[in-house]
C-alpha cells in the first residue's frame, strides 16, 4: 500500500498527471517530502471505514465508499469537481463534463455531457456513468432523483467556501477510491494557504472591492471562498458584512464604502477604466485597480493556494516571496 | 382636476421628484451637502455621487419616461386603441433580441449594447410595417398591432433559444439588461437621448393634430382630408423609433407608455398636442420616481427599473377592470 | 356640385366591378339620393369619392377639383362626408368633437381662429345639438350622436355634403327631423348627396333619385319617374305596389308579401 502510494506521489510531484497541479506540487516535492510522505501513510491508514460514521453529500444522501469497486466512468457536472477529479488522479476515469470545463486538453477530449443546472439526464446516462457528481442546487433535486431511479450513484456538492472544498475533496476521494491522493491535494492547498497567511500576518490590511460582474454589479460576500482567500492574503473585503456568496450592490454604495483597492478580472478592469460612472469610486479614480486572472479564481479548486499567493503579491508587493 | 391645474401639479411634481432623485440615495447626504456637491464643493465622494452618479441618472430616467409617455400617447391615438403601447408593437422584442445577441457575441460595453438594441428595434419596426403592408392592411391599425404581436412572439422565442445554451454570465447580463436600468447613465448618453427625444417628440407634436383626426377612424379621417394610411404609418414609425431609443438607453422599462396617457386623459386633457406634452411630463416624473425606488428600496442591491414600473401596471389594470364592469 | 363621370371602381381581388360606368351630377341647392338594393354599389361610390378605393377609370369631381389628384385637404374643404358608422375610442365634449371638422381649414400651426369658432357655433346651431353641446360624446343617444356627426360635417363649411345611410338607427321622429335638416341645408345652397335605404323618405325629400343595380345606373330622375313598380321590381326582385297619399304628396312604396308572387 505504502509503496504504491509512494509511486503515485512521485508521479504527481513530477507533474505526470496534471499541468495545473505542477507549480504547487513541485514546491512540495523538494522541501516537504517527508511531511507529505507521513501524511500519505496516515492517509493510507484512513482506508478502512470509520466505525459508525456515515458520510453524506450536500443533499443529505449517503456516499458510498469506492475502495472495493471504484467507479470507472465518472460524469462530473461541475467545473470544480472536474478539476478535483483530475487533481486526485481520477482524470482518466472521467467520461462526461459540462460545456464549460475546457481548461486543459485532457478535459477537452472528454465528451460534453450537458450543463450542470437541470442537466439533460439522457445525455448523462448516454455516457453510461457509474458515478455522477452534481451541483447541489435546489433545481437539481429532480435530476438527482432521476439518476437514482436509473441506478446511478450521485454525489451532490456545493463548494462555496474553503471548508466545502476540503470536504468535497475527501468525499470524492472516498467515493473514487483515491482518498490518499485527495488528502494530499487538500493538504498541499492548506500548506500554501498557511504560508501566505503567515507572510501577511502583521501587515496593514487594505479594504478591497472585488468586482465579479458589471451588469448588475456583483461582488463577493462572506459566503464566498474568495472572501476567505482575500483575508488570508492580507486584505479585507469591503462587503464582508453581507453573508451571501455573490451579492448584488449599487455603485453608490461602493462609493460610500470607499475601498482602497478594486480587484477585477481583465475584462472587468478594462470596463472600470473606460466607464465614467466608476470614476465616482476613489480607487478607480486614483488607478488602484488590480487585475487577477479569472481562471485562477473562478471556482474553488486545487489552485486556491496559488490564487492566495497571487493575491498576496498584488496586495502586498514584496512581502510574498 | 382642471386642465390648468394639471400642468401646474405635473410640473411641480416633476421638479420635486428630480430634486429628490438627486438628494436621495443609498448614501445619505444632507440637502446642504447636495447643494454644495452640485457646485463642486465639499467631500470629494459626495461630489462624485451627486454629479457623476445621481444627476445623469435622474436626467436619463426623466428622458426615458418622457419618450415613452409621448410614444405611448401618440400610438394610442393613432391606433385607436387605449391599450396600445410601444412595446406591444415589436419594439421591445426586437430591441431585446438585438441586445441578447450582442451580449452573446461578447459586446456588452456601454457603447455597443445600445447600438445592438436599437438595430434590433429598428429591424422589428421595419418588419412590422412590411408585414402590415403584405397583409394588405391599408390603414387598418389592427393589422399593425397584429404584426407587432407576431414579432414580439418571435422575438421571445429567439431570446429563449439564444439564452438556453448560454453560459451563466451571458444570461445574467442579458436578463439584467432586459429588466431595465438607469444605472449606467453618463452624460454622453443623456446628451444623445435628449437630442433624439427632442427631435422625435417635436415631430410627434407636429403630427398631433393629425392624430386627433386619425382617432376618428380611417373613413372619417380621410373625409377630413388626412391620408390615413400615410399619417398612421408616420406616427407609428416615429413613436416606435422614439421608444427604441429609450430601450437602447435603459433597457426594457414597461408599462410607462401604456399607463401615462391614461393618467393625463384622466385629468381631462384630450387634444393630442397638450396630451403629448402632458404625457412627457408625467412619464418623466413616473420613471424618475421608479428609479428612486429601484435604488433605495433594497440597499445595497438595486432593483431593476422595469420591475418597479411593472408594479405600476397592477393597479392600472385593476382600475381598467373596474371600469369594464 | 359633385360630378360622377363614367366611374368604374373595383375591389382588390374581386372579379367584377363594384361600380360600373356610373355617371350623374349632384347639383347645388338640391338633394340627390342614391338608392338601390344591398350590394348595388352605393357605399362603394362613397368610398370611391373618399379615394379609399382607387378608380379603374372615370373621374369624380367636386367643384371642379378631381378627387384623385393630390390635395386631400382642399378636397375636404369642398365636400364633407358623413360615413355610415363611427365610434370614438376616446370620448370628448360635443363641441370639441364638432371643432374637429375645422381641420381642412387649419393652417400649419393648427391654431383655431375666430372664423373657426363661428363655423363651429353655426354648425352646432344648425344641426340642433346646442342643448347637449357640453356633454361628453359617450353619453349621447343614437339620434343625438348622429346629429353631432352631422354637426361636425357642417363645421367643415363645404359646399357639398355626402351622407351614407344617415338615419339607420333612428326612430321616426329623429328620421323626419334629419330629413328636414337636409332639406334646409339644400335650400341654403349645399349640394346634398344622400345614400339611403329609405325609399319612401327619399322620395319625399329628394329632388333627384339615382337607382343603382349591380353597380350600374338602372334609372335616374325625379322621384315620380323612378318610383314606379316597373322600374323598381326588376331591381329589388320583389313584388311592390306604389301608392300616392295626397297628405304626403310623393309616391310611396309598399312591398307585397312573398306569397302573392
Amino acid at each position: 500500500m505504502a509503496s504504491s502510494a509512494f509511486v503515485w506521489w512521485r508521479a504527481l510531484a513530477h507533474g505526470h498527471l496534471l499541468p495545473g497541479t505542477v507549480p504547487i506540487l513541485r514546491r512540495v516535492h523538494a522541501v516537504h517530502a517527508v511531511p507529505v510522505l507521513a501524511l500519505l501513510i496516515a492517509g493510507c491508514r484512513d482506508a478502512p471505514p470509520r466505525r459508525g460514521a456515515v458520510r453524506v453529500d450536500d443533499f443529505g444522501e449517503p456516499v458510498r465508499r469506492g475502495s472495493a469497486v471504484s467507479p470507472s466512468r465518472i460524469v462530473s457536472l461541475m467545473p470544480a469537481t472536474t478539476e478535483l477529479l483530475f487533481a486526485i488522479g481520477a482524470g482518466p476515469r472521467v467520461v462526461g463534463r459540462t460545456p464549460w470545463d475546457l481548461w486543459s486538453d485532457s478535459a477537452r477530449r472528454i465528451a460534453d455531457a450537458g450543463v450542470g443546472l437541470r442537466p439533460n439526464i439522457e445525455a448523462v446516462l448516454a455516457r453510461k456513468p457509474d458515478l455522477v457528481l452534481l451541483y447541489a442546487a435546489g433545481e437539481n433535486h429532480a435530476a438527482a432523483q432521476a439518476l437514482h431511479a436509473a441506478g446511478v450513484p450521485v454525489i451532490a456538492l456545493r463548494i462555496d467556501r474553503l471548508e466545502d472544498f476540503r470536504r468535497a475533496a475527501r468525499l470524492i476521494g472516498m467515493a473514487t477510491g483515491d482518498s490518499a491522493r485527495a488528502a494530499t491535494v487538500v493538504d498541499s492547498v492548506d500548506r500554501t494557504l498557511a504560508r501566505v497567511r503567515s507572510a501577511t500576518a502583521g501587515l496593514p490590511r487594505p479594504t478591497v472591492f472585488w468586482h465579479v460582474w458589471d451588469a448588475p454589479i456583483i461582488t463577493i460576500g462572506r459566503g464566498s471562498f474568495l472572501d476567505q482567500l482575500l483575508t488570508i492574503a492580507g486584505g479585507r473585503n469591503v462587503y464582508e458584512d453581507l453573508s451571501q456568496p455573490s451579492p448584488q450592490v449599487s455603485i453608490e454604495d461602493i462609493v460610500r464604502r470607499d475601498p482602497d483597492v478594486i480587484l477585477a478580472g481583465p475584462d472587468g478592469a478594462a470596463r472600470i477604466r473606460a466607464s465614467t460612472t466608476w470614476r465616482a469610486v476613489r480607487a478607480a479614480r486614483t488607478g488602484h485597480v488590480l487585475v487577477v486572472d479569472t481562471s485562477l479564481i473562478g471556482h474553488p479548486s486545487v489552485r486556491m493556494g496559488e490564487a492566495a499567493v497571487v493575491l498576496a503579491r498584488l496586495l502586498h508587493p514584496g512581502a510574498m516571496p | 382636476m382642471t386642465r390648468s391645474g394639471f400642468w401646474i401639479v405635473a410640473a411641480v411634481i416633476l421638479v420635486a421628484l428630480m430634486v429628490l432623485g438627486v438628494s436621495w440615495g443609498t448614501v445619505p447626504l444632507s440637502l446642504h451637502a447636495v447643494v454644495a456637491a452640485l457646485a463642486g464643493h465639499g467631500d470629494r465622494n459626495a461630489v462624485e455621487i451627486v454629479r457623476a452618479l445621481r444627476l445623469p441618472r435622474v436626467a436619463l430616467a426623466a428622458l426615458v419616461g418622457a419618450g415613452l409617455g409621448v410614444s405611448g400617447a401618440a400610438l394610442q391615438g393613432s391606433l385607436r386603441n387605449a391599450l396600445a403601447e410601444p412595446y406591444l408593437l415589436g419594439v421591445s422584442g426586437g430591441a431585446a433580441v438585438g441586445a441578447v445577441i450582442g451580449v452573446a457575441l461578447g459586446f456588452s460595453s456601454a457603447v455597443a449594447l445600445p447600438l445592438f438594441a436599437f438595430a434590433g428595434a429598428a429591424a422589428a419596426i421595419a418588419t412590422a410595417i412590411l408585414i402590415a403592408r403584405a397583409a394588405g392592411g391599408r390603414a387598418d391599425p389592427r393589422v399593425l398591432l397584429m404584426a407587432g404581436v407576431i414579432i414580439g412572439a418571435f422575438a421571445n422565442a429567439a431570446i429563449m433559444v439564444v439564452l438556453s445554451g448560454a453560459p451563466a454570465n451571458t444570461m445574467r447580463s442579458a436578463l439584467w439588461w432586459m429588466m431595465g436600468s438607469a444605472a449606467g447613465a453618463d452624460w454622453p448618453q443623456v446628451a444623445w437621448l435628449a437630442g433624439y427625444t427632442v427631435l422625435a417628440g417635436g415631430a410627434l407634436l407636429w403630427f398631433a393634430r393629425d392624430i386627433d383626426i386619425l382617432a376618428l377612424g380611417d373613413e372619417s379621417a380621410t373625409a377630413l382630408g388626412v391620408n390615413a394610411e400615410r399619417a398612421g404609418r408616420r406616427v407609428f414609425l416615429v413613436s416606435s423609433l422614439l421608444a427604441a431609443a429609450t430601450v437602447a438607453a435603459a433597457g426594457l422599462v414597461g408599462f410607462v407608455g401604456l399607463v401615462v396617457p391614461h393618467l393625463v386623459r384622466a385629468a381631462g386633457i384630450r387634444r393630442h398636442r397638450p396630451l403629448l406634452l402632458g404625457a412627457a411630463l408625467t412619464g418623466a416624473a413616473l420613471v424618475v420616481l421608479a428609479d428612486l425606488v429601484a435604488r433605495t428600496a433594497h440597499p445595497p442591491a438595486e432593483l431593476p427599473l422595469g420591475a418597479v414600473t411593472a408594479l405600476v401596471g397592477v393597479p392600472f389594470f385593476l382600475v381598467q377592470l373596474r371600469r369594464f364592469s | 356640385m359633385i360630378r360622377f363621370d363614367q366611374v368604374v371602381a373595383r375591389y382588390p381581388r374581386a372579379a367584377g366591378a363594384a361600380v360600373d360606368d356610373v355617371s350623374f351630377v349632384v347639383p347645388p341647392a338640391r338633394i340627390t339620393a342614391v338608392v338601390g338594393p344591398n350590394g348595388s354599389g352605393k357605399s362603394t361610390l362613397v368610398r370611391a369619392l373618399l379615394r379609399m378605393l382607387p378608380l379603374v377609370s372615370g373621374t369624380i369631381r367636386v367643384e371642379g377639383l378631381d378627387g384623385a389628384a393630390g390635395d386631400r385637404r382642399a378636397f375636404a374643404r369642398r365636400v364633407a362626408v358623413v360615413t355610415q358608422r363611427e365610434s370614438l375610442v376616446f370620448p370628448m365634449p360635443v363641441r370639441e368633437y364638432v371643432a374637429l371638422g375645422r381641420y381642412p381649414h387649419e393652417g400649419s400651426w393648427h391654431a383655431a381662429g375666430a372664423e373657426d369658432e363661428r363655423a363651429i357655433d353655426d354648425a352646432v346651431m344648425l344641426a340642433g345639438v346646442l342643448p347637449f353641446a357640453q356633454r361628453s360624446t359617450e353619453e349621447l343617444s343614437g339620434g343625438e350622436w348622429q346629429r353631432v356627426r352631422i354637426a361636425r360635417a357642417l363645421a367643415q363649411r363645404a359646399p357639398a355634403l355626402v351622407l351614407d345611410e344617415p338615419t339607420t338607427f333612428l326612430d321616426i321622429a329623429h328620421e323626419m327631423a334629419m330629413f328636414e335638416l337636409f332639406a334646409r341645408l339644400a335650400r341654403g345652397g349645399t349640394a346634398v348627396l344622400l345614400v339611403s335605404h329609405q325609399l319612401n323618405l327619399v322620395a319625399r325629400f329628394a329632388d333627384t333619385m339615382v337607382l343603382l343595380h349591380r353597380g350600374r345606373v338602372a334609372a335616374a330622375g325625379t322621384p315620380t319617374e323612378v318610383m314606379r313598380a316597373a322600374v323598381l321590381e326588376p331591381v329589388y326582385d320583389w313584388p311592390l305596389v306604389i301608392t300616392r297619399d295626397p297628405a304626403v304628396g310623393a309616391p310611396a312604396l309598399l312591398p307585397l308579401r312573398g306569397s302573392s308572387r
